[in-house]
């Protein structure tokens, strides 16, 4: 069976050429579509040899679904003028992902069908809303306490010698920064190890994360981190807004020195980062600075351990002369004290003799009183004595005797006492109180 | 005390500065001078080659996870 035909009557064809005029004369002459400002996303974005530069413009929901889309561009003229405007204005080179207001014109072309030409751009709009996504992610890693992180972590060894670097290997940055470590005139060493990563577009995010997670893996072997790129007057520097990337440098157990930054543009990853310099050659002066900052405080420690050792030999020197010059005083002293006290001695001695002699006379006095007493005692008891002794002699006298009755027979000389001292014709006499006899014993 | 080939710039510099508070310390004994100097003469040049000078063993380490990353 035959379909049926959907034009009943044979249809009288034009030309596409022809109907593509009528579009181009309904569209290119509408005031509504010429030099209209609109808000888009840029994608794609991209230049070709003649250096015009082709886009899409897109729009996309509150969930990332693109609503809207059409091809754009930039004829070569136009663009190499706001290539600087939006470069002095946003410190970025005009690239995919980023929002514009870009003043269009709709275009029709038969051939190559319909598109927009940017007339204009206004780098503000950009700058605002990348301005807004920066401090919305700031906001964020403020709210989730991380912001500060990095710029806490302990520095393992100060000044840091031992360097890992997130660089792309042949970027000038990375020559940069080796050459101004390597050359250092102050004879530091650096120990470097490089760990290559992607550093602008898409590439950026992951691959750094992944140079960072090599580091981790080695992480004893270095005191800090370094990421730098640069070199050149590109400056795209969109991927290192980024949540993700910020919050794995913040939460590095190494410090994070970045050196990516543009001379007026300030990325998340600055504010994460424990150092921030604005390039890699400054990373290398900041590196260096540490180190001669340790030579020269190692210099003063060396003067402080010379003035010290001044200063102690200096003092006991002084404390010696002190008491060195005290001894003269000291000794003069000695001698100036035991003078007085001899001096007081020797005044004493006369009085003290005189005391010492009158105590003496009074004793003596006192013993003669005491003799002559016990003299007159003695002489007293002996006269009684004699005196009794004499009264016995008296009465006991050979007189008293013969007075009482009694005889004394002698011979010759000698009284005899006992008859058998007497022979018979001894010649004896006998004596009484009155005169004597003699007689002769038969 | 760390055994000076086994110490860190940062243990050297440390008991470094340790040592030279006790030198300033006007109740530090003369008896002690010489030892103390001896010692922060030692330190001193401990720290000052950990910062000067080549540390070929650390470089070959470098580079072989240079090699691998």
């Amino acid at each position: 069976m035959q379909q049926p035909s959907l034009f009943p009557s044979k249809p009288q064809g034009m030309t596409l050429s022809e109907f593509n005029a009528r579009i181009e004369d309904h569209l290119n002459g509408v005031a509504s579509l010429h030099n209209q400002w609109v808000i888009a996303e840029t994608s794609d974005l991209r230049l070709n040899r003649s250096g015009h530069c082709y886009t899409e413009l897109i729009e996309k929901d509150a969930k990332g679904e693109t609503v809207a889309k059409i091809g754009a561009v930039m004829w070569a003229g136009t663009y190499r003028q706001l290539y600087h405007i939006f470069l002095q204005s946003t410190g970025q080179v005009l690239s995919t992902g980023m929002k514009v207001l870009v003043n269009v014109t709709v275009s029709f072309h038969r051939l190559y069908g319909m598109k927009v030409v940017i007339n204009d751009i206004d780098p503000s709009y950009t700058l605002g809303d990348m301005e807004r996504q920066r401090q919305e992610i700031l906001d964020r890693l403020k709210a989730e306490g991380i912001i500060d992180l990095n710029k806490q972590q302990p520095w393992p060894n100060m000044p840091p010698q031992r360097i890992a670097i997130v660089s792309a290997p042949g970027a000038a940055g990375y020559g940069d920064f080796m050459n101004q470590l390597q050359g250092n005139s102050y004879g530091l060493q650096f120990y470097t190890c490089l760990f290559s990563a992607v550093m602008q577009g898409a590439q950026t995010v992951p691959t750094v994360k992944a140079a960072l997670d090599r580091i981790n893996s080695n992480i004893d072997k270095f005191d800090c981190v370094v990421i730098i790129r640069g070199g050149g007057a590109t400056s795209e520097l969109n991927s290192f807004d980024n949540y993700d990337l910020a919050s794995y440098v913040a939460n590095f157990p190494l410090p994070v020195i970045v050196g990516i930054g543009h001379e007026r543009d300030v990325t998340v990853l600055d504010y994460v980062a424990a150092i921030r310099v604005k390039t890699p050659t400054a990373a290398a002066e900041w590196l260096i600075k540490c180190g001669t900052n340790a030579l020269a405080r190692l210099d003063e420690l060396q003067e402080t351990v010379a003035s010290a050792v001044r200063d102690t030999v200096a003092a006991a020197r002084e404390h010696l002369a002190y008491y060195t010059s005290l001894i003269p005083a000291v000794a003069r002293g000695i001698i100036d004290t035991n003078r007085i006290r001899l001096d007081n001695h020797a005044r004493n001695i006369p009085f003290a003799a005189n005391n010492l002699l009158a105590n003496q006379r009074t004793h003596l006095q006192r013993m003669v009183e005491r003799m002559g007493d016990s003299v007159a005692r003695a002489m007293q008891r002996e006269q009684q004595r004699l005196q009794a002794l004499d009264d016995k002699a008296v009465l006991l006298s050979p007189q008293n005797t013969l007075r009482r009755g009694y005889s004394l027979v002698r011979v010759g000389d000698k009284c005899v006492t006992a008859a058998s001292q007497l022979q018979p014709g001894d010649n004896i006499t006998v004596q009484f109180a009155e005169g004597s006899a003699d007689a002769t014993v038969h | 005390m760390e055994s000076n080939n086994e110490m860190t710039y940062t243990q050297a510099v440390t008991e470094l500065e340790q040592l030279v508070q006790k030198m300033q310390d006007p109740q530090c004994s003369i008896d002690n001078l010489t030892a103390y100097t001896k010692r922060s003469k030692e330190l001193l040049d401990i720290c000052r080659k950990k910062l000067t000078a080549a540390d070929e063993q650390l470089k070959q380490i470098l580079a072989d996870i240079q090699q691998q990353g």
